[in-house]
């Protein structure tokens, strides 16, 4: 699938037994991803790594704001270039008490929408969703909300879950009206 | 400051300003001020030299991107014949703004209104049915406002919209002494990678001002996280006062550099050997600031009234991988008294190698910008000064902010007298004469007096000689 592809995607095709075993694991996915946010809704962190894997690149670029076009992301700029083991380390600072960014816990709730396999090759998908983040800190009733969609390629695992191998956060902001990004999308 | 109708508002409130500064001492209640924000807008960013853009943003003609100064929206343009350009974006007909993606590349800007049209120097080019609906308009007179003043200092475009006052060369000083070091290290300087993070937090422009102007003393605690998960070394986020590290608080000019290095060893800012080799070069820089880059490993500073940098070595983004530096520049602009928008850069040595400024921006982001492991525990915090200061609590009871660290009666200091560099070194960063100096000038350019007048510590320390 073309990061770039910003073409409506194509219609469910008429052969019902492929669509039924496609809807199927279109629900796999679905599940897995609702559990994901969960987890990161919950802030289980660690938990959530146990379902990175280790050959993960997880990207957010930034949303540029250019006259003639509606859908364009910086080559050179971004807000997230990981891999697991910056990851990993992203997720052990959470743990540190000077954390304080995240003391108290931000809380947010995740909302996981569009979701649209793209391609299954048995052992791996890729999958495209939408992903709506409501995000409330300190004592206050003010909230910021992240949009946007994600690019994800999911492993199947012996276990019958997954692990995302690979992830592009597009988010629709091109300023963000956050204090910082201490979470994960 | 409470408002009554008895005596000037301003004059008041300025008078309050210099007593707390001359106890080292600043009101809570500066931080979220509606009318203080007016006069900083008007006083400060009116007058100031403000950061607007690198260069290397802009490379090609008609490349452009939308810049602030204060409350003002500019377009930062490269025109035709390739001279930089800062142009006020409000069309000359009735004020619409022509510019509206934050970057791109034109031949013309097009007003969306009536049709007027503008190249990218500003000249008037077309105005639909002129020779019948405006046959005796000017049209030399009608292209899009210049900035009044406009100056590039090693690739770096600062303007100001005052058409008087100090020059940019005036306004840096002898600071660029210090600057230099960073710019002109690298041979053919350095660039900026990509397009600036924006984020807008709800905080006072005056509490990152504080934050970049030397405060190493918050470091090890607020980034406590960083020191937990060893993420670079001991000595990048160690303990103010601590530690063998060299440590200097720099004050010149009006602007502030702290740095940390280690005596006669060769540290470069752990830039790795083939970037000090191939592409560092002294042919830019004296002996003296040659050798203070070879001892550093990291610098943070401010450039008054609203820039700041970084530029750390001994940092990485897991502690498995090997560790390396970056250099970000930043502005912090003004939007209300509780709101700021954050623009922050990430820069490398133009000539280095592809993949090595690829990881020094992979440094920046790991530990600064919104997503970054420093960062985020920053900005919560400037947060709650501001949201602390809006009350009547500040003002009723005269709530004042201690900044008396590193005065003669309240720390030990010492002064580097062998320091090679303009203004002065103190020997260690345990001190807060950085914030004081900014807080000085902040109140002398809102006074209306020259920023010379703010002298920051020095007089406190030659007062206690004279006693
Ligand atoms: S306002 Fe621009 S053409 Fe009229
Ligand atoms: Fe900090």
């Amino acid at each position: 699938m073309s990061r770039q592809d910003s073409e409506p995607d194509q219609l469910p095709n008429q052969d019902r037994d492929a669509e039924l075993e496609a809807l199927l694991v279109e629900r796999e996915v679905r599940q897995f991803l609702y559990y994901e946010a969960k987890l990161l809704d919950n802030r289980k962190l660690h938990e959530w790594l146990d379902h990175i894997a280790e050959d993960i690149s997880y990207r957010m670029p930034r949303r540029l704001m250019r006259e003639n076009t509606a859908d364009t992301y910086s080559e050179e700029s971004y807000y997230f270039d990981e891999d697991y083991g910056s990851l990993t380390t992203r997720v052990k600072r959470f743990d540190s008490e000077y954390a304080w960014s995240e003391r108290p816990p931000t809380r947010t709730g995740r909302y996981v929408s569009n979701v649209v396999v793209h391609e299954d090759r048995g052992d791996e998908l890729d999958v495209e969703s939408c992903l709506l983040v409501y995000l409330s800190r300190g004592d206050s009733a003010d909230a910021t909300f992240y949009s946007g969609r994600r690019y994800d390629t999911l492993r199947r695992r012996e276990d019958g879950s997954f692990e995302i191998t690979d992830r592009e956060i597009r988010l629709n902001q091109t300023i963000l009206s956050t204090d910082n990004v201490s979470i994960f999308l | 400051m409470a408002i009554d109708d008895t005596g000037d508002w301003t004059e008041r409130t300025l008078a309050d300003a210099r007593d707390a500064l001359d106890e080292g001492l600043f009101p809570l209640e500066f931080f979220h001020d509606e009318q203080l924000h007016q006069l900083e807008m008007e006083r400060i960013f009116g007058t100031a030299w403000v950061f607007i853009g690198h260069e290397s943003e802009i490379p090609e003609p008609g490349d452009y991107a939308r810049r602030y100064i204060g409350d003002d929206t500019f377009i930062f343009v490269r025109d035709e014949s390739g001279e930089v350009n800062l142009l006020f974006d409000s069309c000359r007909h009735r004020g619409a703004r022509v510019c509206r993606a934050e970057q791109g590349n034109t031949t013309h800007f097009r007003c969306p209104y009536h049709g007027w049209t503008y190249k990218n120097d500003g000249e008037a080019a077309g105005i639909p049915q002129k020779s019948k609906a405006f046959k005796n308009l000017d049209r030399e007179e009608h292209g899009l406002a210049h900035v009044p003043r406009l100056e590039t200092y090693e690739g770096l475009v600062f303007a100001s919209i005052s058409d008087e006052g100090p020059s940019l060369e005036e306004w840096l000083g002898d600071f660029k002494w210090y600057f230099d070091i960073h710019m002109k290290l690298p041979d053919g300087g350095m660039e900026v990678i990509g397009e600036p993070h924006r984020w807008v937090i709800d905080a006072n422009w005056k509490t990152i001002a504080d934050n970049f102007n030397g405060d190493s003393y918050h470091t090890a605690w607020a980034h406590g996280s960083v020191l937990d998960l060893e993420l670079g070394g001991e000595e990048t986020v160690g303990h103010a006062g601590t530690g063998d590290s060299m440590d200097r608080h720099i004050h010149c000019d009006g602007h502030t550099t702290s740095m940390r290095g280690f005596e006669d060893e060769d540290v470069f800012m752990t830039y790795p050997e083939e970037v000090v080799e191939d592409v560092f070069s002294r042919d830019g820089l004296s002996e003296d600031q040659w050798q203070v880059a070879r001892q550093a490993l990291s610098f943070t500073g401010a450039i008054f009234p609203n820039f700041g940098f970084l530029h750390f070595g001994d940092t990485t983004d897991d502690p498995d991988k090997d560790v390396a530096p970056f250099f970000t520049i930043r502005k912090w602009r003004p939007l209300a008294p509780d709101k700021m928008e954050l623009w922050s850069w990430g820069l490398a040595p133009k000539n280095a190698p592809e993949e090595f400024k690829q990881r020094m921006y992979k440094m920046y982001t790991a530990n600064f910008g919104p997503t970054g492991n420093f960062e985020q525990d920053d900005v919560p915090i400037w947060k709650g000064i501001t949201d602390g200061a809006k009350g009547q609590f500040a003002k009723t009871s005269d709530f004042q902010l201690n900044y008396q660290m590193g005065l003669d009666w309240m720390s030990e200091m010492d002064i580097d007298e062998n320091w090679p560099g303009p203004g002065f070194a103190y020997s260690e960063n345990l001190e807060e004469g950085g914030m004081r100096l900014f807080h000085e000038q902040w109140y002398e350019l809102l006074a209306e007096n020259p920023r010379e007048n703010a002298l920051g510590s020095p007089i406190n320390i030659q007062e206690s000689e004279d006693k």
